[in-house]
């Protein structure tokens, strides 16, 4: 007994335990219902047979049925649109606002910092926020529209099964790039200045400086900015549901409202994990692209 | 000789820091010049505003006759070795070496002749395809100095690029720079905080303090007549040795204020009766018997052998550097006489630290 006190203080003791609890942590709240999710896929759950551990078997009949529903098309076209869109304009913009306030003009560091001011937010705010901007009869963007002149009658943004995708888009856009702003900022931050000075007088131009120095310099930041803002945005459930709530008749319905629609409105546990599986193979696939990205980063 | 870098006027302003005073420097086509001050002086500002990194307030700036006041860096045609090298660290060596080449618009054949052609100088044929974080200190900084001669530019302008050297090291790399200059013979600009760098390297020093040229001229001119106080005590290692004195009756002679108030002759004719600070190089002082003819009477305070040199410090104050060749016959309490040749002492005025001419 004492042997274990003393190692627990001056030896590996301690060290052990603090792995053994972050990975019983690990397991119970997130391996577990990972590989219950996988499981339940393969069984037929609903009301009645929800509060048992184990379902009958259903095969691969969930994932037949989800392929061959006919909304499948049209969320898996949404889920790709929104997600490329999304992570598309944020990091545009976010490398764009990130390249602005590293000019450290006076008060750059104060309203960069204001910018995160939108990402603390809780997505549910953002999207009453957002509901208000977009509202089609008295909405400050049709207002902003309609007096710039280009358009002549107010865009029922998200009752229109044409836009309402997109007025998820811009809000989830809105959402997300102060994340991307601030990460691509630290990046920018690292690149020491005199690399620029050097290829200054070795005859670089701005737009050279920028492609043959920041861009390469950069690589593993925009590698982990675009896997996280792709996990990040197939994670967005808040706006979906404060805004558009999926419709008008699905026209906005992405893969994880889907989900969350078969599994909670419908009952159909079994239906809901399939599309939680493929979302979490695609996660993977993308975590794994940012694992690569993170270890090859460019060492001085 | 033709004029490659001409500095007239130069000023240099950071809000209400004067940073640059009235800067008049020329540079011929070939020469080796030194810029050296302790930090802060503004030599380092001086080579940044030369290579267009820092904007000057006024003056005038002519590289190679053409006026390059309001040119950004990458029309200047000047190449330049940072402290820290800044090699590119995503690019092999070769593509260090010829980034410039590529930016130009040169063939990749070409670029790749130009790159061996340049490692074959620097030495760096094998290590060609090598990233910069797999090269020692030493390899960085030859890459660094190769990327600048790859250019053929109209200057070489190099900012303390030995300084993250070990002591070893910066001496081997003395003798290669200097060697480098000599093959391809172009105009450098060198800064450096270390006295002995600039001495040893530059065919023409100047040194700056507090944002002013001091002096400038060949190293053995600031050596043997430094045009004040200040230059004099900081070219020469160790530092010159400065006593307060007052001229003597003949003019060819001054009181030093130390005990025994010893007299020593000069080659310098000066007003009788005039206070001067007295310069006595640790290395012009010669050691003799305590009661040897018109010597400096002193005891010795402290022995410091490093081998080929000995320090002696004199006991009391002004404290006196004496530094003897071979290792040391004297022991801390000797009594020793000091001598030195008249035309060897240096006198200045001591309130503007001006030297007074011979």
């Amino acid at each position: 007994m004492r042997r274990v006190l003393q190692s627990m203080r001056d030896g590996i003791g301690f060290d052990t335990m603090l792995v053994i609890l972050t990975l019983s942590y690990l397991l119970v709240f997130a391996g577990l219902p990972l590989i219950y999710n996988v499981v339940i896929s393969f069984q037929t759950v609903d009301v009645f047979s929800l509060g048992t551990l184990m379902h009958p078997s259903a095969g691969v009949e969930n994932y037949v049925d989800i392929f061959e529903d006919r909304q499948a098309e049209t969320v898996l076209r949404n889920t790709i649109i929104f997600t490329l869109g999304s992570v598309a304009l944020q990091f545009t913009l976010g490398f764009a606002l990130a390249l602005f306030f590293h000019q450290n003009f006076t008060g750059a560091t104060w309203i960069r910092g204001l910018f995160l001011a939108g990402w603390v937010m809780p997505g549910l705010v953002v999207g009453v926020l957002w509901n208000w901007l977009l509202s089609g009869d008295f909405g400050v963007v049709n207002y902003v529209l309609d007096g710039l002149g280009l358009i002549d009658e107010p865009v029922f943004w998200r009752s229109n099964p044409e836009t309402s995708l997109y007025s998820v888009l811009i809000a989830n856009v809105w959402y997300g790039t102060p994340f991307n702003m601030i990460l691509l900022a630290v990046g920018l931050s690292q690149i020491p200045e005199d690399l620029y000075e050097a290829a200054e007088l070795d005859g670089a131009n701005a737009f050279q400086r920028f492609w043959t120095i920041t861009l390469p310099m950069m690589r593993a930041t925009i590698g982990a900015v675009i896997a996280l803002g792709t996990i990040f945005t197939l994670q967005q459930f808040d706006l979906f549901a404060a805004i558009t709530q999926g419709g008008p008749a699905g026209s906005s319905t992405v893969a994880q409202y889907w989900s969350w629609e078969l599994s909670f409105r419908e009952f159909d546990f079994g239906r809901g994990a399939v599309i939680s599986v493929l979302m979490i193979i695609v996660v993977l696939i993308v975590s794994l692209i940012y694992v690569r990205s993170t270890k090859a980063e460019t060492q001085l | 000789m033709t004029k490659q870098i001409e500095l007239i006027g130069i000023q240099k302003h950071y809000g209400g820091f004067h940073a640059l005073k009235d800067i008049d420097l020329t540079i011929p086509q070939g020469q080796f010049v030194a810029l050296v001050g302790p930090s802060g002086c503004g030599k380092s500002t001086l080579l940044r505003s030369i290579a267009g990194l820092e904007r000057i307030t006024s003056g005038e700036m002519r590289i190679a006759g053409v006026d390059v006041r309001d040119l950004p860096p990458r029309k200047r045609d000047l190449a330049m070795v940072f402290q820290s090298y800044a090699l590119y660290p995503h690019m092999s060596v070769r593509d260090n070496l010829t980034y410039a080449l590529r930016l130009k618009g040169v063939s990749k054949a070409e670029r790749a002749k130009a790159a061996d052609k340049v490692a074959g100088i620097i030495g760096l044929e094998n290590l060609l395809d090598r990233k910069p974080r797999e090269l020692s200190g030493g390899q960085r900084q030859r890459v660094a100095m190769g990327r600048a001669i790859i250019r053929e530019p109209k200057a070489f302008l190099f900012d303390e690029p030995l300084s993250n050297l070990d002591a070893a090291l910066r001496v081997r790399m003395r003798k290669e720079v200097r060697g480098l200059h000599e093959r391809i013979g172009a105009t450098s600009v060198y800064v450096t905080h270390d006295q002995i760098e600039a001495m040893t390297m530059a065919d023409h020093v100047v040194v700056l303090q507090a944002g002013r040229i001091e002096q400038q001229g060949p190293p053995m001119e600031l050596y043997d007549k430094p045009a004040n106080r200040f230059v004099a005590g900081f070219i020469g290692s160790p530092a010159m040795n400065f006593v307060d004195g007052v001229v003597g009756e003949d003019g060819r002679s001054v009181t030093l204020s130390m005990p025994g108030t010893p007299v020593v002759r000069v080659a310098t004719q000066t007003a009788p009766g005039r206070a001067v600070t007295v310069g006595l190089r640790p290395e012009h002082l010669i050691v003799g018997p305590p009661d040897a003819d018109g010597a400096i009477q002193a005891r010795i305070g402290a022995v410091e052998p490093t081998g080929s040199t000995t320090y002696l410090f004199t006991e009391g104050a002004p404290e006196l550097l004496i530094t003897t060749e071979g290792t040391a016959r004297h022991r801390a309490g000797d009594a020793i006489g000091l001598t030195i040749a008249p035309q060897r002492v240096h006198l200045f005025d001591p309130q503007r630290g001006s030297a007074l001419a011979p």
